[in-house]
This record gives structure tokens, C-alpha cells and sequence, in this order.
């Protein structure tokens, strides 16, 4: 998958859970951020990534995705 | 020793002075015998258990990163978690297990008693445990490289302004300024003297001032009017915060004049509009440890059952906390009174962002403030469900006083009026600092004269209206 695709599909995912519709990713983005971007609805996030592009996650790289930058290299590393 | 007793104006001027005069590769090993100085002068006996539990952290944190079979490094961790948490648990639990768990066994008609043995909780021990366990949960992570000086693992653990009541800090914050930065610096020695000051104010002024009208009423409940117990609840949060809030920044300022950086552990909690904020905002080292160590990995494990997943995840974490707080029934109505309101807020809070955005209203001061009020009321009532000294009986019967007796008021005028003018000069300045950062500013005024004046204005202030005769921080207990 092409990273702007991965990217796309990401941003619609973040636009859904946040409920934010005109939402734009990039790479130095962190929580802080994003409005409602908190610990309770970031799972929420999560689960749905590795649903819409059929991946799992490890815990050590959760605590790794420290901006979404890192979030899209994870994400891009695991579909290859 | 604790910051405000006599020994402490001695102890700590003389480390200062010491500290600045050593060559700088001395430095961390003085602070380390000054830290266990420090903490043998409070608690001689338990000062062994801190030692021995840094030993173990630094012994394990090697064997785990040293290790490469994924099983025997699994194992390590394993039992360096438990050996780490057996003498909370021990001295935590133990009485708690004897009474409750072995008085239900003898009313079904079992014999079965522990011999009983009143432990006196070790200070520091939920503080120094929890760094503990998160740098080994770090190296086994492999976020950080396990230090090999026995000695900078046993000052991580036992750093003197920190190990009574933290703030929790980490270690990879930590070691390294340990290790290369305790140098001098100007502007964070100010900043640490101011720190200082305004922890004294909150703490002596505050926090010992609404404790002796709040004190007495909650430990003789039935004696008092509705009235007076809401009152006296709606005080307690603010006796809470000026207690720990100024312990903390006591705690940060101490570090800061020896040069070294500490996170914060408050950040205007009476500010929240929510209850979800306002633990964003309040003992925020403790919450942001247990989001990374407790919750984090629960709610991945729970992922798969999404929002229900999170759901029982903030429940389990809360009873977690409340069991951490105080293994009793109180707090556990606390950690389910906290976790409905929380769980709430998770369900509605699409729909609560949508609704405030059609209106923009999250701009509009009246909606600010009446979320803030009503925000506070909520938190103020969780302590009736469970405080430190209620049982749940107690609770319940203040709560139904303070709906049904209207009897008058108990004041307590002038150190009311003490108290009340403590809080005001407190919310006054977070209210500045929440809403009109970087204006009329006293302690950080670009004009030496005012800061000078605001330095004096404090300092008279606490010794006039601070509280002198009490000698203990809330949060030693735990």
C-alpha cells in the first residue's frame, strides 16, 4: 500500500473516532494536539487501525508512537 | 524529617551549601548519602527496606537486559515485580487481610487468624515502589539500558525531595541528571525559591488552615449540622490540594536549587470542566504512572472488546487506585462512584464535544464556569462515598444530613476567614495563570521591585496566617 493511501485511510479513521470532520494528520501531530485525542478514546483508535488495515499491534510499539509520524511508519512497516 | 519541621531549615541550607562547594563529579554520590541521611533521620529501621528494594531493582533490571531467551527474561521480570511489590502488599495488606478477609471466615464459623501485628506503613513505600517498578518495566521494555552504578539507582529511588510523597518520576528523566547535568543554574534556582514559597502558602496557610475546621467535624460526624458537614465537604478537595499540591511543589523547588528538573504534579485541578480532566490535572506523576504501567497495558489486553473494553479497563484501574488509597470498603464506593461518573463521560463525550461545537460553547465564560462549579461539586461529593477517615457509614450518614438537617452552621470565624483568604490568594493566582498567562504576573514580574514585594507579601502572609503547630503531610500515609 502506498503511504498516501495508508494516510488517507488513516485520516478518515482519526475524522471518525474524534468525531472531527475536518481533521488534517501530520507527522508532529501528537494527543495534545487533537480536541477529544485523550487515554480512553486513543484504544478506541487503536483497535479500529488494526481492524481497517487487518494488523496487530505489540504493546512496545504502542509506547513507541510518540506523534503520528511514527504511528504512520509503524503502520506502513507492518503492511510490507 | 519532613519540609516543614525545624530539622529540615537546617538540613537543607547545609546540603545546598555543601552540594555547591564538592567538585561536580562528587556531587551525586553526596546527594545519595544526603537522600539516605535524610531518610534514616525519618524512619531509621525502614531505611533498610528502601535500600534492599533498590539492590533488587538494580540487580534485576541487569539480569533482564542481559538476558537473550525471551522466557528466563519474561521470568526475571516476573519475580523482580514481585519482589518489589511484597513489602507494599505486606505492610499495606496484611492488617486489612487479617481483619476483614478472617473476620468473614469466623462469623462462617472458621477459626483462622494471623497474629496480629500492628505495622507502622513505612514512609515513602507506594512512592519509591512505583519508580521502582516502572524503570524495571522500562529496561524490560528496552525503552531505556539498565544502569550499571548500584549507587545512581539507589538515589533514583531514594532522592530526599521526592521519596516521602513524589513526585513519581521516571528514570530515564532522572539518571541522566544524575549523572551529567548537577550544575548551577540561575534562573531554575529562582524559579525553585519561588516554588518553595508558594508550596509553604499552600501547605501552612491552606491546607492547615481548613484542617482545623475540617478535621474535627469529620471524625465527629453525627455531632454536626448538614450544614457544616457540606461546607466542610466542599472544603476538603482544597485541603487535599494545598496538602499534596504544596508538598509537591516544595518537593520540585528543593530539586530545582540543586539544579535538576522534576514533573509537575498539579496543574490547576479546579480549572477541570470535567471529571476526566480534572485527574488530567490533579496528582498528575501518580495518574500518568498508572495510565502508562496499569492502564495502558489492561486496556490492550481488553482492545478487542472496544468501548466496553475501555470501560472495564477505568473500572479496573479506579478500583486499583481506591485499593491503593486504602484497602476499605470506602474506597471502594469511591473507585465506583469515580468510575461512573468517568465511564459516563466516555460514552457521551462525541455526542457532548458535537453539541458544544454547534454552539461554541467551550467559549462562552457563564459555560466555562458552570461546568468548572459543578465539576468541583461532583469531585467534592466523591469523599463522602470514601475519604481517609470516613468509614462508609459515615459517609452515608453525612450525605444524608446534609440533604435533610438544616440545623445552623458551625463557623469557626477567624480562621475561616484565615483559610478563605488563603484560598482566594490561591484560586487567584491559578485563575491568572489559567486565563491570562503571562499577565499581571508578581513572582515572575520583569520589574525587580514587584517581585520583591510579591516575594515579602507571601512570605508575611504565611507567617501570620499559616499554621505552625501541626506536622504532617496527608500523603505521608500512603
Amino acid at each position: 500500500m502506498e503511504k498516501t493511501e495508508i494516510i488517507d485511510q488513516l485520516t478518515s479513521i482519526f475524522r471518525k473516532t474524534f468525531s472531527d470532520d475536518t481533521l488534517v494528520l501530520s507527522d508532529e501531530m501528537t494527543a495534545d494536539d487533537v480536541d477529544n485525542w485523550d487515554s480512553l478514546s486513543h484504544m478506541l483508535l487503536i483497535t479500529e487501525i488494526e481492524e481497517q488495515f487487518s494488523i496487530t499491534f505489540k504493546l512496545r510499539e504502542l509506547n513507541k508512537m510518540k506523534n503520528v509520524g511514527v504511528l504512520i511508519n509503524i503502520v506502513e512497516t507492518k503492511l510490507v | 524529617m519532613i519540609f516543614t519541621s525545624l530539622n529540615f531549615f537546617i538540613f537543607f541550607p547545609t546540603v545546598i551549601i555543601i552540594y555547591y562547594i564538592i567538585p561536580k563529579k562528587f556531587r551525586w554520590r553526596f546527594l545519595l548519602i544526603a537522600s539516605l541521611f535524610f531518610y534514616i533521620n525519618t524512619q531509621p529501621v525502614y531505611a533498610v527496606l528502601l535500600v534492599l528494594i533498590s539492590l533488587i531493582t538494580y540487580k534485576f533490571a541487569i539480569l533482564i537486559e542481559k538476558e537473550e531467551i525471551e522466557k528466563k527474561r519474561e521470568r526475571y521480570f516476573t519475580i523482580s515485580l514481585i519482589l518489589i511489590l511484597l513489602p507494599l502488599f505486606v505492610f499495606k495488606y496484611y492488617n486489612f487481610f487479617n481483619e476483614s478477609i478472617f473476620s468473614i471466615l469466623e462469623y462462617l464459623g472458621l477459626r483462622f487468624r494471623l497474629p496480629e501485628i500492628t505495622l507502622l506503613l513505612p514512609i515513602g513505600i507506594s512512592f519509591y515502589t512505583f519508580m521502582a517498578i516502572g524503570y524495571i518495566v522500562d529496561v524490560y521494555n528496552e525503552e531505556i539500558e539498565a544502569e550499571k552504578n548500584v549507587g545512581l539507582v539507589t538515589l533514583f529511588l531514594s532522592f530526599f525531595p521526592l521519596v516521602l510523597s513524589g513526585p513519581i518520576e521516571r528514570a530515564p528523566s532522572m539518571i541522566p541528571q544524575f549523572k551529567n547535568n548537577l550544575v548551577f543554574n540561575y534562573q531554575k534556582a529562582i524559579k525553585g525559591f519561588q516554588l518553595m514559597l508558594w508550596g509553604y502558602f499552600m501547605k501552612l496557610v491552606v491546607a492547615d488552615r481548613i484542617a482545623i475546621y475540617v478535621n474535627p467535624i469529620s471524625s465527629h460526624i453525627e455531632q454536626h449540622s448538614g450544614n457544616t458537614l457540606l461546607l466542610s465537604t466542599l472544603l476538603y478537595p482544597m485541603q487535599i490540594y494545598g496538602d499534596l499540591g504544596g508538598y509537591s511543589l516544595i518537593a520540585i523547588g528543593v530539586a530545582n536549587i540543586m539544579g535538576i528538573d522534576v514533573r509537575s504534579n498539579f496543574n490547576r485541578p479546579f480549572f477541570a470542566s470535567s471529571i476526566s480532566e480534572l485527574w488530567r490535572r490533579w496528582h498528575m506523576s501518580l495518574i500518568s504512572w498508572i495510565l502508562d504501567y496499569v492502564y495502558t497495558p489492561l486496556s490492550f489486553a481488553l482492545r478487542k472488546l472496544k468501548m466496553k473494553g475501555v470501560l472495564i479497563t477505568i473500572i479496573l484501574t479506579l478500583f486499583i487506585m481506591g485499593m491503593w488509597h486504602g484497602a476499605t470498603i470506602t474506597f471502594l464506593m469511591w473507585a465506583a462512584y469515580q468510575g461512573i461518573i468517568i465511564s459516563f463521560e466516555a460514552l457521551t463525550k462525541n455526542k457532548k464535544f458535537i453539541f458544544e461545537q454547534k454552539y461554541n460553547l467551550t467559549n462562552k465564560f457563564w459555560y466555562i464556569f458552570i461546568s468548572i462549579a459543578f465539576t468541583y461539586i461532583l469531585f467534592s461529593l466523591s469523599f463522602l462515598t470514601g475519604g481517609y477517615r470516613h468509614t462508609f457509614s459515615d459517609g452515608f450518614l453525612a450525605f444524608k444530613k446534609i440533604i435533610v438537617d438544616s440545623s445552623p452552621i458551625l463557623l469557626d470565624k477567624a480562621n475561616l476567614t484565615y483559610a478563605f483568604i488563603g484560598i482566594f490568594m490561591l484560586m487567584i493566582s491559578e485563575l491568572r495563570d489559567e486565563f491570562f498567562p503571562d499577565k499581571f504576573l508578581l513572582f515572575d514580574n520583569k520589574n525587580r521591585f514587584i517581585r520583591w514585594i510579591a516575594y515579602y507579601f507571601v512570605f508575611i502572609i504565611i507567617l501570620i496566617l499559616g499554621v505552625f503547630n501541626t506536622n504532617n503531610f496527608i500523603y505521608f500515609q500512603y
